[in-house]
């Protein structure tokens, strides 16, 4: 499940990204929203120093320019001067409740905290204290001590903070990302057989119980194609095979009677030759026959293979040999060329002697006017197949039919008839070699000969 | 050879045509005693009632199969038979061989073809009870005896040794044939006989030095460059 773990790691990550992101998000907000407010009107502090400084004239004559007065007025606050025996000088609106004389011990009080439930800001003037008051409720006083160590570590306790604030995420997010994979992981595995055509069941509870149905319906739907194609091909395979069985009980007669016909000593040279093309075409359609059911066994992958070590010079001079023996005209002529005597391929013995066969005719019956057939066994450069080469130096196949002799006739792709023979005999070859795990490879062009190569993994 | 004729033989075909064709045949090659069924239950009454020699067996007949139909034969005969079917299958094949079936071949066939293996069958059963001998055939001025192993020549005798006898036989059998080495060697040494070329070789030498007038020059077992080797013989007896 290396998939899975991939996707749990990029998962985490994105969660990681997205708890630091929130994170600067957080303090840009709390920056811009909440120290913004403070910034917007002046501060306490700020205000009490303008009026302060606003405030002129000497012992006990005292009075407020315009833009003090507008301060307090804004803020609807009120001041008083306290002297340093702690009597009121002056004040400006100063609410009833209020006391007009303080000692130290009131002073230092209200200088900290409120005054009769007043916010109270101080600010030194010449003369003593001057106090202003908010009205009630405005503002709240809260005392911050801080030790200076503490102020120090300050930086570093907001990146312990932040790595805290990290691996919550990665603990977080690998939980439930691991919850998530878990029922994730049975409807994955499902895909997987599913693109292997295997059939797949998949739990339909939890959270992703359509996808999990989903896939079931998917996986019950190509079985179902599955076993239809199958019952189709088979079909279409007996079909063939019952339409040549068929056909060879009248070719036997057909071939008999034209073979004795022909060996009547009494009857004219003329109806003997009748009786031989008789034969001889009722012999090509018996190889037709033949090569038919072959073909179609193939084609839908029905034909056992009975597989063994083969060696492919063994094979070679075996065909050489039945070629010579069984009267290959002069004009023709087999050499073999055979690099390593011990390659091998696994292999059913009569199909590749079929396929080998095949070619060698395919190159005779291609080139009438005699030609050299070699045959040749090696080793591919990179080492990965051992492929057995039919070559003749004959008419050739034009390059841009290449692709569609290996085809068979009337399929899609194969536009022009077969030229001579029945137009299997290239096809089955191909699927010979495919049924092997093998390819034909052909090369030719017009009057440069066919090289034909069987190619099979090396075992 | 000519008693070969007088064997009875039984054609077991549903198809009447195909029945006729084949006596046809049989008659003009010089056989005389046919017998013909066209189902299973008739072929096997036949068989009990005439005692034939030699059987044509079709696989595909209307109420049975020949298969079926071999097996119930060999319970009360050994009569050679041989498969003519239009099932030609690598399983259908093997299958009737495996029962015991002497030779298969698959329609469509050429007449010459049947009465070829019907006469080879024929001859291996019933003839070679009389000689059942290896052969003895000239090669120039040497006569080569197979079954003792011995090449005579003026007088004198050469003894073969198993391996080159072995060799010869093979090579006998496939006279004026190419035999491939590979042929060779599995029939002397077996089965994954692969590295034995060589060994071959020196055999082959040593056959000639007895057989051949000039064994540098072979004039009966030749060398087929490549592929193997071929034996002319002259006359066989």
């Amino acid at each position: 499940m290396d998939g899975i773990i991939r996707i749990l790691r990029r998962y985490v990550g994105l969660t990681i990204l997205l708890a630091v992101l929130l994170l600067i998000i957080n303090l840009i907000l709390l920056s811009s929203l909440i120290f913004k407010e403070i910034h917007d009107e002046p501060s306490p502090e700020s205000v009490v120093k303008q009026i302060s400084q606003g405030l002129e004239g000497r012992s006990g004559k005292y009075t407020l320019n315009a833009a003090a007065r507008n301060l307090l007025d804004e803020n609807q606050a009120w001041m008083m001067l306290v002297d340093a025996d702690g009597k009121v000088r002056w004040g400006e609106r100063i609410p009833e409740e209020i006391p007009r004389s303080y000692n130290v011990i009131d002073a230092a009080k209200f200088s900290r905290y409120f005054l009769k439930q007043y916010p109270v800001y101080v600010w030194e003037h010449q003369d003593g204290l001057l106090v202003v008051g908010y009205p009630k409720n405005t503002f709240g006083k809260y005392q911050f001590d801080v030790r200076a160590d503490w102020l120090r570590s300050l930086p570093v306790r907001i990146l312990l903070l932040l790595v805290c604030n990290i691996a919550l995420a990665i603990l977080v997010s690998v939980l439930f990302g691991t919850r998530l994979f878990r029922s994730l992981k049975p409807l994955l595995e499902g895909i997987h057989a599913l693109a292997k055509e295997k059939p797949v069941h998949v739990d339909t509870r939890g959270i992703l119980s359509e996808l999990a149905e989903s896939i079931n319906s998917t996986s019950d739907m190509l079985q179902k194609k599955n076993k239809a194609l199958i019952a189709r091909d088979e079909a279409r395979s007996n079909w063939i095979a019952g339409i040549s069985h068929d056909i060879r009980t009248p070719l036997s007669m057909i071939l008999g009677y034209a073979s004795e016909l022909e060996e009547q000593p009494e009857l004219p040279d003329e109806q003997k030759q009748q009786a031989s093309i008789i034969r001889r075409q009722g012999e090509r359609l018996r190889s037709l026959v033949s090569d038919l059911n072959l073909v179609s066994m193939l084609e839908y992958e029905m034909q056992p293979l009975h597989l063994k070590p083969i060696r492919l010079s063994v094979m070679a001079r075996q065909v050489a040999s039945d070629f010579l023996n069984n009267g290959l005209e002069d004009c023709y002529t087999i050499t073999l060329n055979v690099t390593d005597e011990s390659l091998q391929v696994m292999g059913d013995e009569r199909l590749l002697y079929r396929a080998v066969t095949n070619l060698v005719q395919n190159s005779v019956r291609h080139n009438p006017g005699g030609c050299e057939i070699v045959l040749e066994t090696s080793q591919s450069d990179d080492g990965d197949w051992n492929q057995f080469i039919v070559s003749d130096n004959g008419t050739g196949i034009p390059k841009e039919y290449l692709s569609e002799v290996v085809l068979l006739p009337y399929t899609a792709g194969r536009s022009r008839p077969a030229r001579q023979g029945h137009g299997l005999g290239l096809p089955m070859v191909a699927q010979i070699a495919k049924a092997h795990h093998g390819k034909l490879i052909l090369e030719s062009d017009k009057g440069q000969g066919l090289r034909a190569a069987l190619v099979f993994p090396v075992p | 050879m000519d008693t070969l004729k007088n064997k009875k033989v039984l054609i077991v075909d549903d198809e009447p045509e195909i029945r006729e064709m084949i006596e046809r045949f049989l008659r003009k090659e010089g056989f005389f005693r046919i017998y013909k069924a066209g189902s299973f239950a008739q072929g096997l009454s036949v068989a009990r009632t005439e005692k034939p020699d030699v059987a044509i067996l079709d696989v595909m007949l209307p109420d049975g199969d020949g298969f079926s139909l071999l097996s119930t034969l060999r319970s009360f005969s050994d009569m050679p038979v041989l498969f003519l079917s239009a099932r030609g299958e690598d399983e259908d094949r093997l299958l009737g061989l495996g029962l015991g079936a002497d030779d298969y071949i698959v329609k469509p066939f050429l007449p010459k073809e049947l009465t070829l293996r019907l006469t080879g069958i024929l001859k291996r059963v019933y003839a070679s009870n009389a000689s059942e001998q290896l052969p003895v055939f000239r090669l120039g001025n040497q006569t080569i005896h197979l079954e003792s192993a011995m090449v005579s020549r003026d007088g004198k005798e050469f003894p073969l040794t198993a391996k080159e006898h072995a060799i010869l036989v093979k090579l006998y059998e496939n006279q004026g044939r190419i035999v491939t080495s590979d042929a060779l060697c599995q029939a002397v040494w077996g089965d994954d006989s692969f590295g034995y070329e060589n060994a071959l070789m020196v055999h082959v030498r040593r056959i000639r030095e007895k057989i051949e007038e000039d064994p540098s020059k072979p004039a009966f077992l030749l060398t087929v460059r490549g592929l193997g080797y071929k034996l002319l013989a002259q006359e066989s007896r």
